[in-house]
This record gives structure tokens, sequence and C-alpha cells, in this order.
């Protein structure tokens, strides 16, 4: 085993060499100290309860949860030894990305209790080899130089911004402040991945976009009267496609909106990227088209099976809720809290927030929908109280901007509660 | 089938992954079984100490009812992994048997599985004799000098370390539908009321 205190990267062993008994040196992180595991590709619950299925899915998850706990509870050099040029692990820790079962998803419990309980072993494994990845000071004897660290983790795809994405939304429900500092780590050691996100951002409004073409909706800037061609088939709205077409759109949109909100939620430092590629407007204008269209397609259509009707229903109803909360995030991470944390250009954050907000007065749909989470007064009341000499034409504008945002939207703005005196 | 995801397309569309498809790797339980053989048969215990141990451990007498034994266990391992293998299969297959039966009287369903991880689908009556066969071998010695002899050859690569993570506490909660509504069903029904006097 290597050990001192001299970072990992510097460090080197000297292992036997030859059916001889000679001996050779070699640098602590090299392939040669790999062991040729063979860790195998992860496949998802089964979800028919038979019994050949179960015992499939049982023997196939325990070899994987087996040299998962062995990999876990290798020392420090080995452990990275395995972790960087093993390529059969990465395969295995991408696939359980990839497939393995979100609480959103639909029919996820598994119906037998032992494949719940491998299941549940499964996934604290792959955590915890996340985690382990994810730290370069393990302990005062094993670390390794934060420079080199971050160099390996991104030239060897140990984490790259999807699978951040996919840590976020199946372990950050109960563990958000653990992948806080794992997220956080990555992005320090290795800066980066900051033009990795600058990178995925108009990926994730190019899904927006593609969500609003399935629907047969225009989005922002594309010709709204464009003729069809001559024996082109009819545009398809959410009333016309096919029932699996409309449930995989409003899968796609939970998830998306979903992985977004859990991602800023436990990474908030990624709220001035996507503020950069003006994401609060692109995404309050793709609600102002796609949600009416979707709640009523949802309504009217005539569903065969009346549980996938309210299963949908309340995909859009949360998809919603999260993209309400995702600009809410944007805004207070961006504008609200360093105005509050009383920063020294607060004019410029105050300015940010003023010009997002009227920018989003003419989405009625969505604002009357974000004022009911959160009340705008509420932050304008604050930015009053922060920053006095607040231009109050325009705060004025803005309340009027949402009071007649409720008034198109043909509901009643609840009351706000004052305390009692 | 999986649901359509976020990460799927910014996989597929942006230059930020490794661009290889890892559903293309077969799930070749085979072949992973062969190299937990490989790795369990490099762990330390070899047939021939089992021999040696019983030959140094018993009277002259007891030795031709041991013999008979582990020639039981020997054949009960060739049922299991099957008549393609060689000898060295063959006895690697009878130690992880020994290590797996020696302190146990009959074959419950945790062994059952430990035999079906490693060689896959088996004959449950090898899996029956070779119980039998190493309870034999262990009623002829002392119990502490037998438990202390297989100790003493199961030390791996990672025996000792504490497992990384193991304080760590982990929660196993996961994000649930959370909307803001249920479909308004008195409304819907509002909605099918046909106007079409």
């Amino acid at each position: 085993m290597a050990s001192g205190k001299v970072p990992l990267d510097e460090q080197h062993v000297t292992e036997p060499c030859g059916a001889e008994g000679g001996e050779r040196c070699l640098p602590a992180l090299h392939p040669d100290r790999k062991e040729d595991r063979c860790f195998i590709a992860y496949r998802p619950p089964p979800i028919e309860c038979s019994p050949a299925l179960v015992g499939e899915f049982l023997e196939h998850a325990q070899f994987i949860a087996d040299d998962l706990e062995w990999l876990l509870a290798l020392p420090h050099d080995k452990f990275w030894c395995q972790v960087v040029f093993d390529e059969s692990l990465q395969k295995c820790l991408d696939s359980y990305l990839h497939l393995a079962p979100r609480g959103l998803d639909p029919a996820m419990l598994p119906a037998s209790p032992a494949v719940a309980e491998m299941q549940k072993r499964l996934h604290r494994s792959v955590f915890m080899t996340f985690l382990r990845m994810a730290t370069h000071k393990e302990s005062k004897e094993n670390f390794i130089t934060p420079a080199v660290f971050g160099e390996i983790i991104y030239n060897n795809y140990l984490f790259d911004i999807p699978k951040i994405l996919d840590l976020c939304l199946l372990f950050g429900k109960g563990n958000s402040q653990l992948l806080h500092k794992m997220i956080e780590n990555i992005f320090t050691q290795q800066p980066c991945y900051y033009n990795d996100l600058e990178e995925v951002v108009p990926t994730v409004i190019q899904v927006l976009d593609t969500i609003l073409d399935r629907c047969g909706l225009q989005r922002e800037g594309a010709t709204a009267s464009e003729p069809l061609k001559l024996g082109a088939r009819a545009r398809e709205t959410p009333m016309s496609i096919s029932e699996k077409d409309l449930g995989d759109l409003v899968l796609y949109l939970c998830d998306s909106c979903t992985t977004i909100h859990s991602f800023l939620d436990i990474f908030p430092l990624a709220c001035s990227t996507f503020r950069s590629h003006d994401f609060v407007h692109r995404l309050a204008s793709f609600y102002e088209t796609v949600v009416s269209d979707m709640e009523q397609a949802v309504r009217k259509r005539s569903f065969e099976d009346k549980s996938l009707q309210d299963d949908l229903w309340r995909r859009v109803s949360h998809s919603r809720r999260k993209m309400a909360e995702i600009v809410h995030l944007l805004l207070q991470h961006t504008c609200l809290q360093p105005i509050l944390e009383g920063s020294a250009n607060i004019q410029i954050f105050v300015e940010d927030f003023l010009q997002t907000v009227t920018a989003l007065l003419p989405e009625k749909r969505f604002l009357a929908d974000y004022d009911e989470q959160f009340p705008v007064s509420d932050d304008i009341s604050l930015l009053q109280q922060a920053f006095p000499s607040l231009d109050e034409t325009r705060t004025s504008y803005i309340l009027q901007g949402v009071l007649s945002a409720w008034e198109s939207s043909g509901r009643k703005r609840p009351c706000p509660e004052h305390p009692k005196g | 089938m999986v649901p359509p995801r976020l990460t799927g397309a910014l996989r597929s569309f942006s230059n930020v992954s490794k661009q290889d498809d890892c559903m293309v790797e077969a799930y070749d339980l085979k072949a992973k079984r062969l190299k937990r053989q490989e790795l369990f048969s490099k762990e330390g215990l070899t047939w021939k100490k089992v021999v040696q141990f019983f030959n140094q451990h018993l009277e002259k007498s007891a030795q031709q009812t041991a013999s008979g034994e582990l020639r039981n266990v020997l054949q009960a391992a060739q049922q299991i992994v099957g008549a393609d293998f060689g000898q060295e299969t063959i006895e690697s297959a009878a130690v992880f048997l020994f290590k797996i039966f020696y302190n146990k009287d009959q074959v419950g369903h945790e062994e059952t599985r430990a035999i079906r991880q490693m060689f896959g689908p088996f004959p449950s009556s090898a899996a029956g004799a070779s119980c039998a066969a190493i309870g034999g071998l262990a009623a002829l010695v002392d119990e502490t000098k037998l438990e202390t002899f297989v100790l003493a050859h199961s030390s791996n690569a990672t025996s000792g370390c504490i497992p990384f993570g193991r304080n760590i506490s982990f929660c196993f909660d996961s994000y649930a539908l959370d909307y803001l509504e249920g479909l308004p069903w008195d409304s819907l029904e509002e909605d099918d009321t046909s106007l079409d006097f």
C-alpha cells in the first residue's frame, strides 16, 4: 500500500515483478495496479414481480453491490487506481445513473421486499462511491493534490454535468448537504465545469423548444403564421398526438423541471450561469405557451385509463410548481440574496431584479401562478427596506402588472394574511 | 423502458460527456461468474491445503473416512461447475463449497444463493451431497482448529479496511410529485355536459 504524507499523485510503490522475485517501482496511481474485477452494468428492477425476473435482478444486483462494497473497502491508492483505470466500473456507475428508478417515475416501487432491499443497498453504495470520488482529501495521510484531482475527475469523465444532474435527482432529496459539498468541491477544484455548464444550458433550452415543437407550438421568435405546404400533415397539438406521445411529453417536462430545480437548489452557484442565458424569461415564456395547452389536453381528452389521466394532470401541476420555483431560485440567488447581504453594487442587483420582473409582465399566466407561490409584493417590500431609494413608479407598475395578470387568469388572488393586532 | 429524461438529451446533444454507449455493454453473467471464480481461486485456501489439514489432524483410522468424504466433495463440485472444466476449477469449487459448509448443518437460502451467484444454476442434490460430506469431515476434527484453519486462509486484499462511508448517514428519501392540485373532476364533468339539444 502507498502511504506517507505525500499526495497520492506523487507517491511511488514497489511491487513484485516477474516470476523470479524481482521488483519494480511504479507511480501509486498506475493502470497496472488496477484489479481486473469486471464490473457489470446495472439493470433496473423488474416491473413485474415474477420469481424468475426477481431472481434475475437480485443475482445481477448482488454482483454490483458486492463489487462496490469491495471497492469502498479498498485503501485510498487502490480505490483511485480502480476508479481512474477501470472502464467497466465507470460503465457500471453510469448505467446506474441512467437507469436507476427515480421517485417520480411511474410505478417505481418494486413490489418485492427483497428487490427493494437490494435496490437500497445498491443506492447507498453508488452514492458512497461518488462521494469518495468527489473527495480529494480523505484523511491527513490520504489525499490528492487539488489541481491534479481536478484534472483526474475532468479528463477521465468521472463527473460531467449530466452525471451531476442525475446525482442531484437521485440522491438530493435527503442528502442535499453532502451533495452540495461534493458538487462545490468538484467545481472549485475544476473550474472547467463552469464552462461545461455554459455549454449545457443552451441544450436545456433546446429541450424546452423540443417540447414546444412536439406540441405543435411556436417557440419565441418563430413565425406564428407560417403557411403549411400543400400535402403537408397538419401541425400536431397536445389534443391530436397519440396518448403515448402526450404521456411521454408530460414525463419529459416533469423530469426536466425537477432535475433543473434539484440541481439549482443544491448548487445555487449555478444560478448565474442559467441567468446569463436569459433562462428566467425563456422559462416563463415556455410556461406561458405550453401549460394551458397541456392542461387542456390532459383534461379534455378521453383516456381509457383514468388513473393515467390523473397521473398526467399531477405531473403537469408538479411541473408548473417546479418552474415557478426555478425562477424563484434564480431571482433569489442572483438578485435578492446579494441585496439582502448588502453587496457593494446593490443598485446593480436592484436594477436587475426590477428589469427581470418587468420583462415577465406579459407572461400573465406564469406571473399569476408565480405570484401565488412567491408573492412579488413581498420581494418588493423587502427591496424597499434594503434600498429605500427604490423607484416607486417602477414598483407600482410591476405590482399593477401582477394584479392585471391575476385578472387575466380569471382567478381570485388570495388576500395577504395580516397578523392580528 | 426508461422514461424520457433531460440528462439523456444532455448526454446525446451536448459535448460534455464521454461519447460511448454504456448500454452496449453486455450483461454477461457467465463471464462475471468466471471472473469471480478466478478471483476466489487466488484468495489463499487451496484444495491441497484442505487435504493436508485433514491428513495432519486425523488418526490413520479416521483418514480413510476423510478421504472418502473429500472425494465426495470433489464429485459434488464437479456436478456444480459442469463437465467442461478441468481439475483446477473443480478443486477451486470444492474449496468454495468447503468454506460455505464447514460450519453449517444444512443447505439454507443463503448458501444456495452464494453457490448460484458463483456458479450459476446447479443441481440441488450436489449442494446437499457436498454439505453432507463437509459436515462429515468437520465432525472428525476439533471445531476450533477447523475454524482457525479456515480463517487463517481467508485473507483477501481488503480485509481489515473500514469501508468508506460506513459512518456517513445516508437518506433513502427520493423526490415525489409535489402538485398544486388534483384533476378537477367536477369541472371536467361540467365540460362534458352536452348542450346539443
